[in-house]
């Protein structure tokens, strides 16, 4: 029986392939994975993740995370109503007045490059711009011979 | 778990032609099986559950470690694609070329062909007839066109068949 059909080819081939058995597991597979489930049921409580804490523990670190959300939250509303609020905040303010000043000479250079950069004749910028494509695809190409040689290389010493 | 090792392991060296990483693949199936220990223990589908995971843990192994290659390897020439893009070439049925032969050594055969067609070829065909995964789904887990795992899987079958005719005429004094 010969066929270049492909339906028959993909029939004959479905059959091949069904009709083989199973490889047989490495003999160590067993017990690694038995290794494997040891070494984590040893493992403490606290070192496995918030699913395989005990109940008890579950409900204890939820209820005290919400007392402590609640605690800060409230905390923070208090100290915002404080007449102390308002120096520390203008204390915060002066820390980080650098950030005005950083924010000034960053808008002063994006300004200047935007002049800079419609000074340029547009003929420079895309042929600059072609000049990047072909280098990438250059460098793409050489990786893509290089890769494809040394596999070659490594499948046939 | 000795019921199903075999299958597990198979399952995911063919996917990923390597006996090492098809280890691990297991162990991590049957880690995240003990997981599920009380749904699958009582389930009847419970060999087709490790089957899917394996599968799914082999393709993430796969995408995970050969993206990064993916471009390089499909960019330029073909030249590992067994029997690709050539003109079409009259068979025999492949699955006569074994008539006679142990179970164990059509096994191997199959294999050894299987780990010589290229990625893009091996894993579409594994998925669709050894994994019953419709065209559509096969394009859809492996993040490419229909019509690509279609050709894909036609392409691989023309080239397993040249393969194995090869090794089925060597065989053939074996089985008779």
């Amino acid at each position: 029986m010969s066929t270049n059909d492909p339906e028959k080819l993909e029939a004959s081939i479905h059959r091949l392939l069904r009709s083989i058995p199973d490889r047989r597991a490495p003999a160590s597979l067993e017990a690694r994975v038995l290794g494997e489930l040891s070494r984590r049921a040893a493992l403490p409580w606290w070192r496995k993740s918030y699913a395989y804490w005990p109940s008890a523990v579950r409900a204890t670190f939820f209820v005290g995370s919400a007392l402590a959300a609640a605690l800060i939250v409230s905390g923070l509303f208090v100290l915002a109503r404080t007449t102390g609020a308002t120096a520390l905040a203008g204390g915060v303010a002066e820390r980080f007045s650098w950030l005005v000043l950083a924010r000034e000479i960053a808008a002063s250079a994006s300004d200047r490059l935007r002049t800079l950069i419609g000074a340029i004749p547009t003929l420079w910028l895309y042929g600059t711009a072609g000049a990047i494509a072909i280098c990438y695809a250059t460098l793409a190409a050489i990786g893509a011979a290089a890769y494809r040689t040394l596999t070659f290389v490594r499948q046939n010493p | 778990m000795r019921k199903y090792q075999n299958m597990v392991f198979t399952t995911s060296a063919r996917l990923v032609k390597n006996d090492a990483q098809a280890e691990d693949i297991s162990q991590d199936v049957f880690i995240k099986a003990y997981e599920h220990f009380e749904m699958l223990s009582s389930s009847p589908a419970a060999g087709g559950w490790l089957k899917t995971v394996a599968t799914n843990l082999s393709l993430n192994h796969l995408q995970r470690y050969r993206n990064r290659w993916r471009f390089f390897s499909e960019l330029g020439g073909r030249d590992d694609a067994e029997g690709e893009d050539s003109p079409a070439v009259e068979f025999a049925a492949p699955d006569t070329f074994f008539e006679g032969v142990d179970a164990d050594e059509r096994r191997a055969w199959v294999d050894e062909a299987l780990a010589k067609l290229p990625d893009h070829q091996r894993v579409p065909l594994v998925l669709y007839h050894f994994e019953d995964i419709p065209y559509d789904q096969i394009a859809s887990r492996l993040g490419v066109s229909l019509a690509k795992v279609k050709t894909d899987i036609l392409r691989a079958r023309a080239a397993l068949a040249k393969i194995l005719s090869r090794g089925g005429e060597s065989l053939a004094p074996l089985s008779h």
